[in-house]
């Protein structure tokens, strides 16, 4: 006894050391996943990235300026002139809620920071914050071990990467942290049954909401977690603290979100929600009868209440049958449609089905965005199977829905991504464990005392050994009984899996063969890492605002866009109007501060027809249109000189066919034709036309490398002048046109 | 040798003359009121037409005739043959023409402009020659100012997308619109109503067999075998394949004797591609798992060494092989990045 004594102070040490430890390599990996992420920062500059970023960065500037009652009933009239846009009713507002907290606090300790760099810098900051919610997340699910490596891998996942590089300020880089963080209170709750943090879900669960639509996921995964426990006899009362409070909370929370609203409990995406809570309630109700009846009378009971329940159930999924039939679109959107019937969008809606993030990715997109997690989820799967806890098979589910999901949309690799590092960290921490163990007890020096530990004299010792290294954290132990009452209490279906972990405790796997293969595990996390680094230098930190392209003689750096934004901030007047096509209304409200026609939000599709008709009109009638919009200035991308292949030329064809959707007399064919002589450089074709005059239009500016022009309208011409210019001489005609320059450069 | 335009048609208005002699001075609106009446004892308003009565609605008839035909050229001799889709296009296009017909009723305008026929080879093989089609799936808009050899053909990229794109060619070429395209349920209503009674009846007895948790569904085995097929199938990219209808392989372009299975270029793959590089995905983590969970429990080391140093060995080349796979398909050169002194 004295001797086991002394073990337990040696385990509560190396518990301690081990909790330090923990501690310190979570603070590591916190730090990697921030700096994984300043690549751009350091290739480029501290600036914010492509398209949507900007709008969020431009809102938040409004939120820190104005605060935040003016940001909620902020009506923009810098965009969709002349409808303007309800900014507070349409954005979620968590991301930009976030950074101007994050910049008052930072204010308000007297760091002076701009908004610009809080808003660079909230994604890389939040992904810190998502792989320490991993760490928590498969915490609970596996231990200690398991968390460390899921939180290490998902610290610089590529797919992750791709949406949080410092400057790409878009709502998915909190985005994953509240997902991954609801999905561990869900967890935490179910394996504790605390209300306490089933309150904190529900909260976690309105941040979800309030920063991302794809809050959906979330609130259809945990109901079908629900069914699937109820529906393999795994109902507890710690299940139904998880999620009773998380729906009537969550929703209401939820429906707070001016952007959501009445959505949340009315349209089909939330109905899953609500019907298992129904299930729920129905199963709870079982149980408890059960409790308190003998179970004869039990018997009895169960006849009458299944029979009252289903009653209820049929009644209720008539309801909602009858609701959701009453929609158009069975009250589904488009986007979840196509999860469901991966065809439907490729036949039915060719906007979704056209976009390059909806696309379904082949398998060389899951090998660039989760690299070698592809080859250990599956071991990572198994080893939730054994033994099937409720976290784990939470877990389970959520790569299997998620990896289908993903196999639709591209764009849906995010959400695996959190699930795929749990897993392979799981899978990971586990081979470890097996090899090393194997090392260990078979070392040489050692060998004696490991054959009387392998025997079956004590093998206490390993066991002991075991629990430091899976169960550091204090809590831990207490969950630990409780699932064993919980298992106490269940079928005989858990008994064997703990049973056989029992005796796969004191087995091994030959020590050179273990030394082979824990080698070719650290090789493929070493190669792992080298790919993360190498796409978050390489594919993902590109700020598409600066672009770069190396030659021969050295860099290139074209920084157009940014030299047209400006010129038009300070030569044009504040209140002119600005056309472009609908890529670059954002990046124009943001940093030339001029009233643009249409931007990325693109919720007017009358509206961005009318310009794309314009576009492709000839000049009259392009100038009609545009005039009739107070339209001053057009802006346009050409790549043809630099070979930048993303211009307008290249989306003329949308504009023709976003334009002819509305407007029949724009037609596709009349634009496929094919008499030219001049050279575009991107396309390696000669263009049609070569030598015009514009007579409606006038170049005012163009940048350095030619990639962005900007037009002016001309002023409508006095029709007695153009009489009289006919009649009078070419020279007197320059000056009064050059007069007339004079008279409009005010503008 | 083609004879010269004038002589067939010559011969066939003889024979036309010769055995309806009572029909050749009927007016234009007869033969409408015959498709018709035609079409309605057909059951999807196809109508079959043969050499005699293709040349009494078509070339017997001076132009502008007052219809369109659209016209299927049908083989049933070829039907085996799955490569050429005739059956699935003859669905498809009789899907269309009742489609047509129910969006538009007798009293309507455009229901008497536009007709769809079918003709078959074994029946009529003279109008396959005066059209000079010699190849299948052909179908062919005849608009009423064309002659037979100036009717337009639909193209490959019109019916790829089966009914729908039918539907805009005939549209766009007739500018009378077809309407939305009515397909039939995958079920019918009598069928539904069995599988729905059938479910009710189900369910009390499923309930009182979850409620004794005796379903396959308590089994973990079939979870687990569940999850990690849906898996495969995911990152094999199936949903890919199916959305773009990717065939398995396709036919060398240099050499048609070999076979490509492997596609260059990321936006694309092929069916085996991507069941091959999922099954290397899958059997690693399978591998892995069956080494720390099955192999443990094995009690000779032998044995345990020799399967244990095979599966590394398996896991090793599989992962090199998508490595390189990969590297050859994307074109990617995947660096490190080490110090420079390194060099």
């Amino acid at each position: 006894m004295a001797a086991s004594d002394a073990h337990k102070g040696d385990v509560s040490m190396r518990n301690a050391f081990g909790s330090v430890l923990a501690f310190l390599i979570l603070l590591l990996i916190g730090v990697l996943a921030f700096s994984i992420r300043l690549f751009s920062v350091i290739k480029y500059e501290s600036v914010i990235h492509e398209f949507d970023p900007y709008f969020n960065y431009r809102v938040t500037q409004f939120l820190t300026k104005n605060g935040i009652y003016d940001f909620w009933n902020w009506f923009d009239d810098r965009t969709w002139y002349p409808l303007g846009r309800v900014i507070g009713g349409t954005v979620y507002p968590g991301l930009t809620l976030t950074a101007g907290t994050l910049y008052w606090l930072l204010n308000s300790l007297n760091i002076p920071l701009s908004v610009e760099t809080v808003c660079v810098f909230t994604a890389p900051i939040f992904s810190a914050f998502a792989s320490w919610a991993t760490y928590l997340l498969t915490k609970e699910v596996k231990g200690v071990g398991a968390g460390l490596t899921a939180a290490a891998l998902l610290a610089m996942v590529p797919s992750y990467i791709s949406r949080s590089v410092a400057g790409s300020y878009d709502n998915e880089a909190v985005a994953i942290f509240a997902l991954i963080f609801t999905f561990y209170l869900y967890l935490k709750t179910l394996n504790t049954g605390s209300l306490f943090y089933a309150t904190l879900n529900s909260l976690s669960y309105f941040y979800m909401v309030c920063s991302w639509g794809g809050y959906t996921f979330i609130i259809n995964l945990i109901p079908m977690h629900v069914l699937l426990c109820i529906v393999t006899g795994r109902y507890s009362s710690r299940l139904y603290i998880a999620y009773a409070p998380l729906v009537v909370l969550g929703t209401l929370l939820a429906a707070l979100v001016p952007v959501v609203g009445f959505n949340a409990v009315m349209t089909s995406e939330h109905f899953a929600s609500f019907l298992v809570f129904i299930i729920i309630h129905v199963v709870a109700l079982v149980y408890y009868i059960k409790g308190i009846l003998s179970p004869k009378m039990f018997k009895v009971a169960l006849a009458l209440v299944v029979s009252v329940g289903l009653a209820v159930c049929f009644a209720m999924v008539a309801v909602l049958i009858a609701l959701v039939a009453s929609s158009p679109t069975k009250g589904w959107s488009g986007r979840s449609l196509s999860l469901l019937d991966p065809t439907y969008a490729s036949k039915y809606i060719p906007i979704i089905a056209s976009v390059s993030e909806h696309q379904p990715p082949t398998w060389p997109s899951y090998f660039m965005d989760i690299n070698v997690l592809a080859f250990l989820i599956p071991a990572g799967i198994i080893a939730c199977f054994s033994p099937l806890s409720d976290a784990s098979s939470f877990v389970v589910l959520y790569i299997v829905l998620s990896v289908y999901f993903s196999g639709v949309m591209v764009r849906l690799m995010l959400v695996l991504a959190p699930a795929a590092c749990i897993l392979s960290g799981i899978a990971l921490s586990q081979a470890f464990d097996v090899f090393t163990r194997s090392i260990k007890f078979q070392l040489p020096s050692l060998s004696d005392h490991s054959h009387i530990d392998a025997g079956d004299a004590s093998s206490e010792n390993v066991v002991l050994d075991d629990t430091i290294k899976t169960d550091k954290s204090e809590d831990t132990p207490k969950e630990r009984t409780t699932k064993r009452s919980k298992k106490k209490e269940k079928e005989p279906v858990e008994k064997p899996p703990s049973k056989s972990q029992l005796k796969k405790r004191l087995s091994v796997l030959p020590f050179e063969a273990s030394i082979v293969a824990v080698f070719l595990l650290v090789l493929l996390v070493a190669f792992y890492v080298v790919h993360c680094v190498w796409a978050a230098a390489e594919a993902y930190s590109a700020p598409s605002i600066v672009l770069t392209s190396h030659s021969n003689d050295g860099l290139h750096v074209f920084d157009d866009f940014r030299e047209a934004y400006a010129w038009l901030s300070h030569n044009t007047d504040v209140d002119d109007k600005v056309a472009s096509w609908w890529d670059y209304g954002y990046q124009t409200t943001a940093m030339a501060n001029r009233t643009v026609i249409v931007d990325n939000n693109t919720w007017n599709n009358t509206h961005i027809a009318t310009v794309g008709t314009a576009m492709s009109s000839p000049e009259k009638a392009a100038w009609e249109i545009f005039h009739s919009l107070d339209v001053k200035y057009v802006l346009v991308v050409f790549g043809g000189l630099v070979g930048y292949p993303s211009d307008d030329i290249n989306k003329f064809l949308w504009m023709v066919r976003i334009g002819g959707g509305v407007f029949p007399h724009i037609k596709e064919p009349d634009y496929l034709r094919d008499d030219g002589k001049a050279f575009d450089r991107v396309r390696r074709t000669e263009i049609g036309k070569k030598y015009f005059k514009l007579t409606h239009f006038e170049e005012v500016f163009t940048t350095h490398h030619w990639m962005v022009r900007i037009y002016k309208l001309k002023p409508p011409k006095n029709r007695i002048r153009g009489k009289n210019k006919r009649s009078k001489s070419k020279t007197s005609s320059t000056t009064t046109s050059k007069r007339k320059g004079t008279r409009r450069n005010p503008f | 040798m083609a004879p010269s335009p004038s002589r067939p048609l010559l011969l066939l208005l003889f024979l036309v003359v010769a055995t309806l002699t009572a029909s050749s001075s009927d007016t234009n609106d007869e033969r409408v009121e015959e498709l018709l009446s035609l079409q309605s004892r057909s059951k999807s308003g196809i109508i079959r037409l043969n050499d005699q009565t293709l040349s009494r609605f078509l070339t017997s008839v001076a132009t502008p005739r007052p219809y369109s035909i659209v016209l299927f050229f049908d083989a049933a001799q070829l039907h085996d043959k799955s490569e050429l889709r005739l059956r699935e296009l003859h669905q498809e296009f009789s899907i269309i023409s009742s489609s047509f017909i129910t969006n538009h009723n007798v009293s309507h305008p455009s229901r008497s402009k536009l007709f769809f026929c079918d003709i078959e080879f074994k029946e009529s093989q003279f109008s396959f020659t005066q059209f000079g089609v010699n190849a299948l799936p052909h179908i062919r808009l005849i608009a009423p100012n064309h002659s037979l050899k100036d009717s337009q053909p639909m193209d490959q990229g019109d019916f790829s997308r089966l009914a729908e794109s039918m539907a805009e060619f005939v549209e766009s070429k007739t500018k009378i619109s077809v309407g939305p395209i009515h397909r039939p349920p995958l079920l019918s209503r009598n069928q539904l109503i069995l599988i729905v009674v059938a479910f009710l009846i189900w369910i009390p007895f499923f309930v009182k067999k979850l409620v004794s948790g005796q379903t396959l569904l308590h089994d973990p085995k079939v979870w687990l075998a569940g999850s990690v097929f849906v898996y495969f199938f995911s990152v094999s990219g199936a949903m890919h394949n199916i959305i773009r209808k990717m065939p398995m392989f396709l036919l060398d372009r240099n050499d048609p004797s070999k076979l490509v299975f492997f596609y260059q270029g990321s936006g694309m793959q092929l069916g085996t591609e991507g069941f091959a590089v999922g099954f290397l995905y899958t059997v690693v983590g399978l591998l892995l798992a069956f080494m720390t969970q099955g192999l443990v429990k094995v009690k000779n080391v032998t044995v345990q060494r020799v399967i244990m140093l095979l599966a590394l060995l398996v896991c090793f080349l599989a992962v090199k092989q998508v490595v390189f796979l990969d590297n050859w398909k994307t074109g990617y050169g995947i660096h490190g990045f080490w110090p420079s002194s390194w060099n």
